[in-house]
């Protein structure tokens, strides 16, 4: 592994030249040397080392703390502080920049070595986990979904993009705090009442509820820990409009399908009765006379279910259609019994 | 003799039914449709309309309507002879207009008896409402009265078929039937269950053995829904 470039931050030149030493004997390379905050600023910025050592007492306007912090926040390039006495004032100060190591003076190589070494792993281990963090959070905003993960005391642990806007406050606003204060609309009144379910029993709650004029079935799951014991409970928003506007849409048509239908029997009701009225009533006075009036009513009947069949045709291409585009899709459209289907001769 | 009107736009139903209630010992009149039946009732009044419901362009509801909104024909009794069945919706609308219903296709010799039947039935409630009138009682009690003996016809017709669909229980009929109790009581009339039955009776056969399998067929199914209900 390519030894790492350290930027040398010290206004006092022979102290800074015996640490220049001190780390290419180490095998390191340095990147260069400031003497002033400001000075200092501006040359890190121009060779981006791998790792800055900084004094805390600096001579000018800038002390090596506020340095620290403008390089961590500018460049995040992890800072090592040399000092020479650190006082708890002082120390609590530095600690705010999140230092990645102190060094007192006088230090010997060794330590040098074991704190750079220190300050480059940690500082790697947060990039990967900063990295990680990203991912996590990229893949948690690619859902559409509105997420929440909380914590068994109902603590927000983390929210994605979907759930900050849905509850209008920013994430890092939210974070760390009680579920509860994000209920200040009373939107969460359900999903608190099923919380607590959710934690005592660990078993996934999931109901449907209209919000703002949109649909949503919302899930609470427990996440278990590795000990089984409850870690977290996932909250998770599904917006189901659209699935419900399609199911009312259809059980639309199909009402006014079936009112249709039921007109069409009544009708058919009649047109058959009238015939077999007129049958009966043709036996019962005198069949032979009426023979062939007889055999007109009945081929009306015969014209009559020639109808329902092919009523029943339009039906059977119908369903097959249906059932052929949604079966795999949505189950609103169920397989019928199918008992008496020769398989949709056409 | 009886005078009957057939109002039916089927003219295989008209000629096998002017033919069959002629040998019987009616007299019939028959006309194709609502229109035609109410120009005829200008002039004449029968004893009973036999109304087919589903007819162009004017149906048998709304033939039924005309019939009752006018003062000259409104006591006529009123039976739907038809060949759909009336809906939940249409009976409760005009169930207390029509004496009863009768679904195509009805065999001749148990349709004989229950036209008698009606006839009488309503002769009788007619002399009665003529007698409470004239003993002073509010005209309205004894038009809900009529309105009610008519509507418990029918619903427990309608009662006994959407039984299984439904669901429903007789409850809605007790209802009925202890509303038509009060208002008997109301009018002085006795409350014996023999007598409430009455308008239930008169759709039995006289000759319950002497049926044959056909006529025990078409009791069963379609005339004589209520007598189940009934008792």
């Amino acid at each position: 592994m390519e030894k790492a470039a350290v930027f040398i931050v010290e206004d006092e030149s022979i102290v800074a030249e015996d640490i220049r030493q001190t780390i290419e004997n180490l095998g390191y390379s340095v990147s260069g040397i400031a003497r002033s905050g400001e000075d200092a600023l501006e040359k890190i910025m121009e060779t981006q080392p791998d790792l800055v050592l900084m004094d805390i007492h600096l001579a000018g306007a800038m002390d090596g703390i506020e340095v620290a912090r403008q390089v961590h926040e500018l460049f995040k390039i992890p800072v090592v502080y040399i000092t020479a006495h650190a006082d708890d004032e002082l120390l609590a100060r530095a600690k705010v920049t999140e230092p990645y190591g102190y060094i007192l003076k006088p230090y010997d190589e060794r330590e040098l070595y074991s704190v750079i070494e220190m300050a480059q792993y940690k500082h790697r281990m947060e990039q990967r986990l900063a990295e990680r963090e990203r991912t996590i959070r990229a893949l948690a905003n690619a859902i559409p979904d509105a997420i929440m993960l909380l914590d068994r005391q109902k603590r927000v642990i983390a929210i994605n993009e979907t759930m900050a806007q849905r509850l209008g406050r920013n994430a890092d606003r939210v974070t760390g705090f009680p579920v509860a204060e994000c209920n200040k609309d009373g939107s969460l009144d359900t999903v608190l009442r099923h919380l607590d379910a959710v934690i005592e029993y660990g078993r996934k709650v999931q109901f449907e509820q209209q919000d703002r004029g949109r649909w949503y079935e919302i899930a609470l799951y427990p996440i278990p820990d590795i000990d089984r014991s409850l870690a977290w409970i996932v909250i998770q928003y599904h917006d189901i409009t659209d699935h419900k506007e399609f199911e009312a849409q259809l059980s639309k048509e199909g009402i006014s399908q079936i009112e249709h239908n039921m007109e069409q029997f009544q009708i058919l009701n009649d047109q058959i009765r009238n015939p077999l009225q007129a049958i009966m009533g043709y036996i019962d006075i005198d069949c032979t006379v009426f023979t062939p009036k007889i055999k007109e009513q009945i081929h009306l009947i015969d014209t009559l279910v020639a109808r329902l069949d092919k009523g029943w045709m339009e039906s059977e291409k119908v369903r097959s259609f249906l059932l052929l585009h949604y079966r795999h899709g949505r189950d609103t459209v169920t397989e019928g019994k199918g008992k008496d289907v020769q398989g949709g001769q056409t | 003799m009886h005078t009957l009107m057939l109002v039916d736009d089927n003219p295989a139903i008209r000629e096998i039914f002017s033919i069959f209630l002629e040998k019987t010992g009616f007299q019939v009149h028959v006309v194709p449709g609502g229109k035609e039946c109410l120009d005829f009732l200008k002039t004449t009044v029968p004893d009973l309309i036999l109304l087919d419901i589903m007819m162009e362009p004017m149906d048998g509801w709304e033939t039924l309507c005309a019939i009752r909104n006018s003062p000259a024909t409104r006591s006529i009794p009123v039976m739907m002879l038809t060949g759909k069945e009336p809906t939940p919706f249409e009976l409760q609308q005009y169930g207390k207009w029509i004496e009863d219903y009768v679904m195509k296709p009805v065999d001749f010799k148990t349709l004989a008896g229950s036209l008698t039947g009606v006839i009488e039935s309503h002769r009788n409630m007619h002399m009665e409402v003529k007698r409470l009138k004239t003993e002073g009682f509010d005209p309205a009690v004894i038009d809900e009265y009529c309105n009610l003996r008519r509507t418990i016809v029918v619903s427990k017709k309608l009662m006994h078929r959407f039984r299984d669909t439904w669901r429903v229980n007789d409850d809605g009929i007790r209802m009925q039937e202890e509303h038509l109790r009060q208002l008997r009581v109301t009018l002085g009339l006795p409350v014996s269950g023999q007598d409430m039955n009455r308008q239930v009776e008169r759709n039995k056969p006289s000759d319950d053995d002497g049926m044959d399998e056909q006529s025990k067929y078409w009791r069963g199914n379609n005339v004589y829904h209520n007598n189940r209900s009934g008792n």
